[in-house]
């Protein structure tokens, strides 16, 4: 490429992007994430080839696991968008089990002849003893067009990675990876996590009050009181380096038909030196991690990543890094607690207790961490939550003098400072030190002034296709600092709506001023250079996460 | 990319057009006082209970491009931030966060590439050492009295001027304008809106419409009837307003890597204002740059950086940034434009927030004070309430009182709250991890294609040099290709810690290729704090650990403490990766990332 499209070719891409944004918001207003999967006690799985799509117009052939044609499962979280799974997936089907149930899980190899064997490590599980299948070096493998059956009892409750125990450096490479959630027992959930009166029966009450379901897998992570959680999202890392896909390609081209077990009926495909160009979050490049799950346009890449939450949630975060490469993820926003790693939850050595919500437990001992690495075959969950604690200004954009009932909105404080007592209320968990506080010294709109900070004029900057059009959280916020809302002008007959010089630009793509007009967060990988698609900016691993005011409805089926 | 021209152009003469009107773009923000500290003052309070203390902090930072020097001489083109204010401070390797009374303050020797041309002017042989800084000025760059409000004098009512206010009075002499007069000066006004004037005093003149009086200081001038020239106005005042020859003469090509450090105080409020002075090299880019605030806990969308999610500073333009200092911790920042490229390319900086610890009275017991700010929810933290805040009550205080049997010693340092004494230090160096690679700056200099997958860091820095050059103590300079040199590296990374001494090293990485391991060859590493967090579960252990080595990644920052107790002055051992191809420059296959840690 010579040196002068390059720069072109990056701005056509922005372009694009728009483009592709906007075209994807026609057909769903927000795509969410929940962690879905398939969830019972028996598995038929098969591995077999497919291409991925990638944001670059690319088609990746790639391996997967996916759902044998005569198995129907079921699927979960309920989502209105039908799931589906079809016979090859990147990442593989998530597998949804309960603790100490006995789970089933065979695997039919459909992947070229010339693959050779194939097989699922389930690291951190006790297998029961074979029936099937043909010994490997590591497990038990699935010879070409074979099966083999793996049983185990689910073990503790906690996030898991799976990925083939066959040549893995280029079986895992080409895709053959998934996730094992395994929820606690009904029984174990501990009671404040289901209790009323607790902040999750709260927050519960403040979706039901809004119009919103209920997505989670369980009610806890672990069988541990400080492990309750409101929303939950699953993020696999991975990273593809197309050269070794388009060798595999060729070279089962080439072999296609040939006889398992004869003269040149296998591959010979050089893993290393390895340059990865694809920086994929389950399967997919942003922004296509953004679009819905089981979105039709990626028949073999069902599952997304397009984190939202409302302020105070608890978000449950399952991170497992597949591939090869560790990648420092970055949540913007705020710290996340490490619950457990591999389902292993971390606690204190202290023989102390600590009574969350009233019921004891031993303390948490996991660290707190923005930049949360994700390492090959290592999975974590954590703990993720935002409130606007201490901003020194009302993120709400209450104005006390406005006419308009939605500013003057009460905030009561609780015992730790947060607007809890009533769920329905649109400022559910504002935090109550800082309502009221203008940010900004010059009034405009229906939003108080006379605060620390000035904007400067809106033509001297530019915005971004998240920004939700203000400095403040929620439409009704935005609405009346970009523009009029009813019986508002409390600021005096000087402000026209919408036409102050301090009032920044609105009318963004991704985040619309008018429905959602959430703060948006990135997260993404911190080794910069991997939140590119095949060289071009952005891409790669990188998704906005949505802090949505109360009044959004967060779909997660989408 | 022609495209892109024709967006912006009607956008930047839009932007000139708002100059005369209300607007300017260069501009900076410091007040003197807000609603969270409604009294100026200019040092940080004692903590003594809960409740918002700190004081106001200030600083300014350039976004443009620049070079630095690598350890084997290379000049390497950089997108980067400079000091716009702060700039004795930052070329002594201090922060160049400033109080307000530093801070609004007006400078008029500036010489372009200052601070460096002033220093540098009287040192021979260069390198300039840090005793021949001579170079004074920390206040922000550009701050110029305003433009007046000026007013016709028959109708000063926009000036709102009341009793006891100063207003400027030009132009009463008889004739053309803009003749001076006998009137002319600054007067202090006696009344306004006035019908009648008290008896003895007139309008010394002017029609009796202007309504206001005021005191002059001289006596037995005629009333002059020649006003229809004579203007008023408000005295010129700091208000925000630049000179923007100032910040450009200071702030182009005046890339620093690491960029301006910043350090602040737990209840501090810090205006951070972005003047992107544009990347003089590369005039193709209409590039905006951000302050992204790594690891802010409850970050605002608006003030974190991300052009995506927010809004990004145009060049010949200013933004400021507005936070309450978060929690205690060692945190950093850089511009979140293209990251891949803008972070590479050098737009990474420092920054770190003290803790409320270090303000306790002397003599207090620093677990009882720690147990105080459990009285303010902003400021508590509860284990069993918020699952997100990391120094609960340390185990081994008194569940009544919180004491822990250590009281806060004059001067004490420390880099939490941790209500036992146990972060305690007594030097800090804020050491930043990075890696360049040379092609893509090549590239990035000359309009070529950037290719992203395969970049290659080839030069790791430790802020901002590579070995032998990091125990080089004062600002590296460079030749920018204006022929003048800039300070491109003011941070040395000599680590000098007094013998029997402890010295905390706030370690923050910002390569964005590769993970990092940095070793101590010699005393052990106590790492009690991670990602801007005290390292202490929620019992109240702490779980600090000792190694010899830690590893991060880009986006990564840790706590170090080395205790120098039983060492003896003289003695030197080395702080060096062990990822043994770091320890390059490019070809030279020995420098990189590798530091001294001297005892004395």
């Amino acid at each position: 490429m010579r040196a002068t499209n390059m720069k072109k070719t990056i701005f056509q891409t922005h372009l694009l992007l728009a483009a592709m944004v906007a075209v994807t918001l026609l057909f769903t207003v927000s795509a969410n994430a929940a962690a879905p999967g398939i969830k019972g006690t028996t598995f038929n799985l098969v591995a077999a080839p497919a291409y991925l799509n990638q944001p670059d117009g690319q088609a990746v052939y790639s391996w997967g696991y996916g759902c044998a044609a005569n198995f129907n499962p079921t699927f979960a979280p309920a989502l209105s968008r039908s799931g589906f799974c079809n016979v090859m997936q990147v990442p593989g089907p998530t597998l949804i089990v309960t603790e100490g149930t006995p789970v089933v899980v065979t695997l039919t190899n459909s992947l070229p002849p010339s693959a050779g064997n194939t097989s699922i490590l389930f690291p951190g599980v006790t297998l029961s003893a074979f029936t099937d299948g043909t010994p490997g070096l590591l497990t038990q493998e699935a010879a070409p067009g074979a099966t083999v059956t793996y049983r185990f009892t689910a073990p503790s409750p906690g996030t898991r990675a799976y990925y083939s125990g066959t040549q893995g450096d280029l079986q895992v490479e080409m895709g053959l990876y998934g996730a094992l959630i395994v929820l606690p027992a009904t029984a174990s959930v501990p009671s404040n996590c289901t209790a009323t009166g607790t902040l999750g029966a709260k927050n519960l009450a403040a979706e039901a009050a809004h119009g919103e379901a209920d997505y989670r897998l369980s009610q806890s992570a672990y069988d541990h009181p400080d492990t309750c959680y409101d929303r939950e999202y699953l993020f696999q890392f991975s990273e593809m380096d197309p050269r070794i896909h388009t060798r595999a390609e060729a070279q089962v081209t080439a072999t296609a038909g040939c006889v398992v077990g004869a003269a040149g009926c296998s591959l010979n495909v050089p893993t290393e030196p390895y340059h990865p160009a694809y920086f994929l979050i389950n399967g997919r490049s942003m922004p296509d991690d953004m679009d819905p799950n089981y979105a039709t346009e990626y028949p073999h890449q069902p599952y997304n990543g397009d984190p939202h939450m409302h302020p105070g949630e608890l978000t449950l975060i399952r991170v497992i890094g597949q591939g090869r490469w560790q990648h420092p993820f970055h949540e913007h926003g705020n710290h996340v607690r490490i619950l457990g790693r591999d389902g292993n939850l971390i606690l204190s050595s202290s023989t102390s207790t600590l009574s969350y919500e009233g019921v004891p437990a031993t303390p948490l001992a996991g660290p707190l961490q923005f930049t949360t690495t994700t390492t090959p075959g290592l999975a974590f969950d954590g703990i993720f939550y935002w409130t606007a604690k201490g901003l020194n200004w009302d993120a709400y954009g209450h104005n006390p003098t406005s006419g308009d009932p939605l500013a003057t909105l009460a905030c009561t404080p609780d015992a730790n400072g947060y607007n809890t007592g009533d769920p329905t209320a649109i400022n559910y968990y504002e935090w109550c030190a800082d309502h009221f506080k203008p940010v900004e010294k010059v009034p405009f709109g229906d939003v108080a002034g006379g605060g620390p900070a000035t904007l400067p004029d809106a033509n001297l900057f530019t915005n971004g296709a998240w920004y939700g059009g203000s400095p403040y959280l929620g439409p009704d916020a935005t609405v009346r600092a970009t523009g009029c809302s009813t019986g508002q002008q409390a600021n005096g007959p000087g402000l026209q709506c919408g036409q102050s010089g301090s009032t920044p630009p609105s009318g963004t793509i991704a985040n619309s001023p008018s429905s959602e007009a959430g703060f948006a967060f990135m997260w993404h990988s911190h080794n910069e250079r991997e939140i590119t698609t095949n060289n071009i900016f952005p891409g790669g691993m990188l998704m906005m996460m949505l802090v949505d005011s109360r009044e959004y409805v967060i779909d997660e089926t989408n | 990319m022609r495209n892109t021209c024709r967006y912006w152009l009607p956008i930047f003469l839009l932007g000139f057009a708002t100059v005369t009107v209300s607007a300017q773009s260069f501009r900076v923000q410091c007040p003197t006082t807000t609603i969270t500290h409604p009294v100026a003052t200019n040092l940080e309070p004692a903590y003594t209970g809960p409740g918002v203390n700190g004081a106001i902090k200030c600083q300014q930072i350039s976004g443009g491009d620049g070079y630095s020097t690598m350890g084997d001489g290379t000049q390497t083109y950089m997108f980067s931030f400079g000091p716009l204010s702060g700039l004795a401070d930052i070329a002594a390797g201090k922060p160049g966060t400033q109080f307000p009374n530093i801070f609004n303050t007006t400078f008029a020797g500036f010489q372009p590439g200052d601070p460096a041309t002033t220093d540098l002017a009287g040192t021979t042989p260069i390198p300039v050492l840090p005793s021949q800084l001579t170079f004074g000025y920390n206040g922000a760059v550009g701050l110029a009295l305003d433009v007046a409000n000026t007013v016709n004098i028959y109708d000063i009512a926009p000036l709102g001027l009341n009793p006891g206010d100063s207003v400027l009075i030009a132009h009463t002499g008889a004739g053309v304008f803009p003749a001076p007069g006998p009137y002319d000066g600054t007067q202090t006004v006696l009344a306004a809106n006035v019908t009648t004037f008290p008896s003895g005093i007139t309008n010394f003149g002017f029609p009796a419409s202007n309504n206001f009086t005021f005191t002059i200081g001289t006596t037995g001038l005629p009333d002059v009837n020649v006003s229809s020239t004579a203007t008023a106005s408000t005295p010129r005042a700091l208000d925000g307003h630049v000179d923007p020859r100032q910040i450009m003469d200071v702030g182009v090509m005046n890339g620093n890597i690491p960029a301006p450090l910043m350090a602040i105080d737990e209840d501090d409020e810090f205006f951070l204002t972005l003047t992107n002075v544009g990347m003089i090299m590369r005039p193709d880019l209409f590039e905006q740059h951000t302050v992204h605030f790594h690891g802010y806990p409850n970050a605002s969308s608006f003030y974190d950086g991300v052009p995506d999610a927010s809004v990004a500073i145009n060049i010949g333009a200013s933004f400021t940034y507005y936070y309450l200092a978060p929690d205690a911790g060692t945190y950093f920042w850089h511009c979140h434009i293209t990251p891949p490229e803008h972070l590479q390319m050098g737009m990474v900086g420092q920054l770190y927030v003290r803790p409320r610890q270090n303000r306790v009275p002397t003599g207090t017991d620093l677990g009882t004070a720690l147990k105080a700010q459990q009285g303010d929810n902003r400021t508590k933290c509860d284990s069993t309430a918020d699952i997100l805040c990391s120094n609960p009550m340390p185990a081994s205080a008194n569940t009544n009182t919180g004491a822990t049997g250590v009281a806060q010693i004059a001067g004490g340092m420390y880099a939490y709250n941790d209500g036992d004494g146990s972060t305690r230090y007594d030097v800090e160096y804020p050491i930043q991890i990075h890696g360049f690679d040379p092609n893509f700056h090549f590239v990035g200099m000359t309009f070529n294609p950037e290719g992203f997958s395969d970049m290659k860091d080839k030069y790791f820095l430790l802020n901002g040099r590579s070995y032998p050059d990091t125990v080089t103590p004062g600002p590296l300079y460079t030749m920018s290709s204006d022929g003048s040199n800039h300070f491109s590296q003011p941070l040395s990374a000599i680590i000098n810690i007094p013998a029997g001494k402890r010295a905390l090293l706030r370690i923050s990485d910002l390569d964005v290729t590769e993970y990092q391991t940095l070793a101590s060859l010699g005393i052990p590493m106590q790492v009690v704090g991670f990602n801007a967090k005290l390292l202490r579960d929620q019992a109240g252990n702490n779980m600090y650990y000792t190694t010899n080595s830690i590893t991060l990644a880009g986006g990564e920052s840790l706590d170090v403490i080395l205790d120098a107790t039983g060492y003896t002055a003289g003695q030197v051992f080395y702080l060096y990766t062990p990822n043994l191809d770091h320890l390059s420059n490019d070809a030279e296959n020995f420098g990189g990332l590798m530091t001294e840690v001297r005892i004395n």
